[in-house]
């Protein structure tokens, strides 16, 4: 008789009260993974944006314009790289109530920037020289059935023609990737040109500049040196880094990360709760056994692993359970296209299922640890005369 | 019958007065259930808060024009000469200073929430007076009306207790311009409380937006009705507009936060109620086994079964239906009236409040019964069918 054969035998022997427990460990773990890939999900775009890359905006808002005149002009400040910009266009294809990303670009030098963007051979040329050209996301491209050659209606909820229509034909001239495969690719970009000539807003205005320094540890610098250029001016800058931008942006919906946070740990105190106490039972019920088993010449060390390791496998069973049960649900959920278009990043990223494995050990330790000290700690004469 | 009930009752008590030797289990179920409901009403009352809020800023009287697939007031565009086509529209209410018609501007600016210290959107909306006399529950309440022409703005009360600067008398700086707060407005608890309100003409003239307006409101005559407007427009080729009542409007603009809410609570609640289900099965399981002796010594002196199927469920009863109160009384004073924002659907932030609901109350105890009840169902019924034997047996 291993040690293994024995709490194997413990574990099963409340074959009720193992499923419960088990249930309710996988309960934990179901919500740990779901709302901790969903809770990924929303800041991944934080985690992927390029640490020498800097967004400027208008002061005042960032939803207000920028004049175009200052893309030169922030060129020739100290310490940056490279300059482009964008404008949102409120694009929609066909239903105005499904919104997409949609941004009229300066071709060459946002590519130069957003090099993570990855075109066919010959697909960046292609689109450069095509005054109406598009290049759509594959994500975006395989959800509408989109090819290279289609020439797609795409509408504006912000901007109209000088004939007041509110729909630009556009021709997609390549479909891209990300460099990085989980990356959202669901957007579009098209040319500033044939926006700003064909739209009735006036000319000569950006939405906002992204630029690149030479190195990360001049962000501070350049920030302050724009800032500080266009201070006292008609239109006032805001330069911050991509990330802080995204992650201040995010915060705008409401602090996600902590309500998440708050669930699980409300999840986890109560499981807590209940395994805990279930498995204090099982060994206060034990009580003669283990003083059986002590008198037999069980050293007191090894019935504490014993109840120990117990516990710990009470935790994984019911653990990796759940987290395969959350896989199978988060998978199942980001391949609803609709799902898709919201949280693009949604997966369960092996991060959570490191953590998850973290808390499994840390959950069958706290709930093992006083039923194991009171089982090694237990006087053995006591014990039998109890019975 | 007299005495089964009496049996019941005495089952029922000595039930509960034993509780005290199961104390760590009990509790522990306890607790498990008054967290579950505690979550639950949670997100219930901040989807309640919310929708709340928006629902009632629409007025069924009035309606919101945009332009054709805008979706939002923040994208609109609508030109001086649409506005004065519109004005010339059937079902709108005509007053003395003519139709009662309001072209509005809706700009973004920064503010700063107090809470995270992050810089947020909040709406400036630009209003004319006749704007200001359609919106019925808007009122003064710490100092004066802006004057027009001049840069003057007046706050909501929700954009004061969310985000910081907007005090009496400060000074805001939006690009080369400066602004003085004037006044505080209630507007019930709208969504209007979250914005900034000041002159539609100096704010169009400040912006650069020439005459421009972006969302026109004007009142009807029939409460609901947009049929006359929508005709009118569908045969003026120089309007391409969307007429919704602006209940309606509000009700679209809320939706998917509200129910995005509303749909993450219930599903999550659900998951960890079956949590909390294990462990009340788990301690009334436990319970049954430690009075396996005692349910069938009273079997043997003429009990029945139904008494002891009655008593455990009873416990099971009351440990959650226990729960449940601490569980709503904690969401109550945790969640219940705290202040928060999110961003609505014209890109911009919505002051509202965590409202717990009479509704939500009792969803929260039914769901505690349920718990309850299933987890005290299975083993009240072990319970019933302990063998008298049990009662003599030396070690059970």
């Amino acid at each position: 008789m291993t040690d293994t054969y024995l709490v194997l035998k413990n574990l099963t022997r409340n074959k009720l009260r193992l499923v419960l427990n088990c249930f309710a460990i996988l309960i934990a773990f179901l919500l740990f993974g779901a709302l901790g890939s969903l809770q990924h999900a929303f800041t991944a775009g934080i985690e992927l944006s390029a640490d020498n890359r800097l967004i400027v905006v208008n002061k005042i808002n960032f939803t207000q314009p920028l004049p175009i005149a200052y893309v030169n002009k922030v060129r020739a400040i100290d310490g940056i790289s490279k300059v482009t910009h964008a404008n949102w266009f409120g694009a929609y294809y066909q239903d105005a109530r499904r919104p997409m990303v949609g941004l009229a670009v300066d071709g060459d030098s946002y590519l130069d920037i957003y090099d993570n963007i990855l075109l066919s051979d010959g697909g960046r040329e292609a689109w450069l020289k095509e005054r109406q050209g598009v290049i759509v996301g594959e994500r975006m491209a395989h959800m509408h059935g989109w090819k290279v050659g289609d020439r797609i209606p795409i509408s504006s909820n912000i901007f109209s023609q000088a004939d007041g229509s509110t729909v630009w034909d556009m021709v997609i001239s390549d479909i891209f990737r990300d460099k990085e495969p989980s990356a959202d690719t669901n957007f579009l970009l098209f040319h500033y040109k044939y926006f700003i000539e064909t739209q009735t807003f006036g000319k000569d205005w950006v939405g906002w500049m992204i630029l690149t320094t030479e190195d990360s540890s001049l962000n501070e610098r350049v920030a302050k040196a724009i800032d500080t250029n266009f201070a006292n001016s008609s239109t006032e800058t805001d330069t911050s880094t991509e990330k802080a931008f995204n992650r201040s942006f995010l915060e705008q919906v409401g602090s996600i990360g902590l309500i998440i946070t708050s669930v699980i740990f409300a999840a986890f105190f109560t499981i807590l709760l209940i395994v805990g106490n279930s498995m204090a039972l099982s060994i206060r019920e034990r009580t003669r056994e283990i003083a059986v088993l002590k008198t037999i010449g069980f050293a007191a060390p090894r019935i504490f692993g014993m109840v120990l390791a117990e516990s710990i496998s009470l935790a994984l069973i019911g653990g990796l359970l759940g987290l395969g049960v959350a896989v199978m649900l988060i998978n199942g959920a980001s391949s609803n296209p609709q799902l898709q278009s919201m949280l693009p990043n949604l997966i369960v990223p092996p991060s959570i299922l490191i953590q998850a494995l973290g808390y499994m050990l840390a959950l069958g330790l706290i709930t093992g640890i006083f039923p194991a000290l009171r089982a090694m700690r237990l006087n053995t004469i006591d014990a039998l005369n109890r019975g | 019958m007299g005495s089964l009930i009496s049996q019941i009752q005495a089952v029922v008590a000595m039930n509960l007065r034993s509780l005290p030797q199961r104390i760590w289990m009990s509790l522990a179920t306890l607790f498990a259930v008054a967290i579950v409901v505690a979550v639950l009403l949670a997100f219930l009352s901040m989807a309640n808060g919310f929708q709340q809020t928006v629902k009632n800023t629409g007025s069924e009287s009035l309606a919101v024009i945009l332009r054709a697939g805008s979706q939002a007031e923040l994208n609109s565009v609508i030109t001086r000469d649409q506005v004065n086509l519109l004005s010339e529209a059937p079902g709108i209410v005509r007053g003395d200073k003519g139709p009662k018609v309001s072209a509005e501007l809706y700009v973004t600016v920064d503010g700063i929430k107090r809470s995270s210290q992050t810089e947020v959107n909040l709406p400036l909306r630009g209003i004319s007076e006749s704007g200001i006399s359609l919106r019925e529950g808007f009122t003064i309440i710490e100092g004066r009306m802006f004057e027009p022409g001049k840069n003057e703005i007046v706050v909501g009360s929700s954009v004061l207790r969310e985000f910081s600067g907007f005090e009496l008398g400060n000074s805001l700086r939006f690009g080369k311009t400066t602004w003085t707060v004037v006044g505080v407005f209630e507007a019930g608890a709208s969504v209007f409380a979250s914005e900034l309100w000041t002159d539609v003409r100096t704010l169009q003239s400040q912006f650069n937006r020439g005459s421009s307006a972006q969302v026109i409101r004007v009142a009807l005559q029939q409460p609901g009705d947009i049929g006359a407007i929508t005709e009118y427009i569908d045969k003026e080729p120089r309007l391409n507009m969307d007429v919704k009542t602006e209940a309606e409007y509000y009700q679209e603009q809320a939706k998917a936060m509200s129910d995005m809410i509303f749909f993450l609570g219930w599903p999550l609640a659900i998951a960890m109620a079956l949590g909390a289900l294990a462990g009340a099965l788990n301690t009334m399981y436990n319970s049954v086994a430690q009075r396996a002796v005692e349910i069938a010594t009273l079997r043997a002196i003429g009990f029945r079964g139904v008494s002891a199927f009655l008593g455990t469920l009873v416990e099971s009863l009351v440990l959650a239906f226990i729960g449940g109160l601490l569980g709503t009384l904690a969401a109550f004073l945790l969640f219940d009236g705290i202040s928060a924002s999110t961003l609505g659907g014209s890109f911009t932030q919505i002051v509202f409040s965590f409202e717990l609901s009479s509704d939500a109350f009792v969803q929260g105890i039914t769901l505690a019964m349920i718990i309850g009840l299933v987890g005290g169902f299975f083993p009240a019924l072990k319970a019933s069918r302990v063998p008298v034997m049990v009662a003599f047996s030396v070690d059970p």
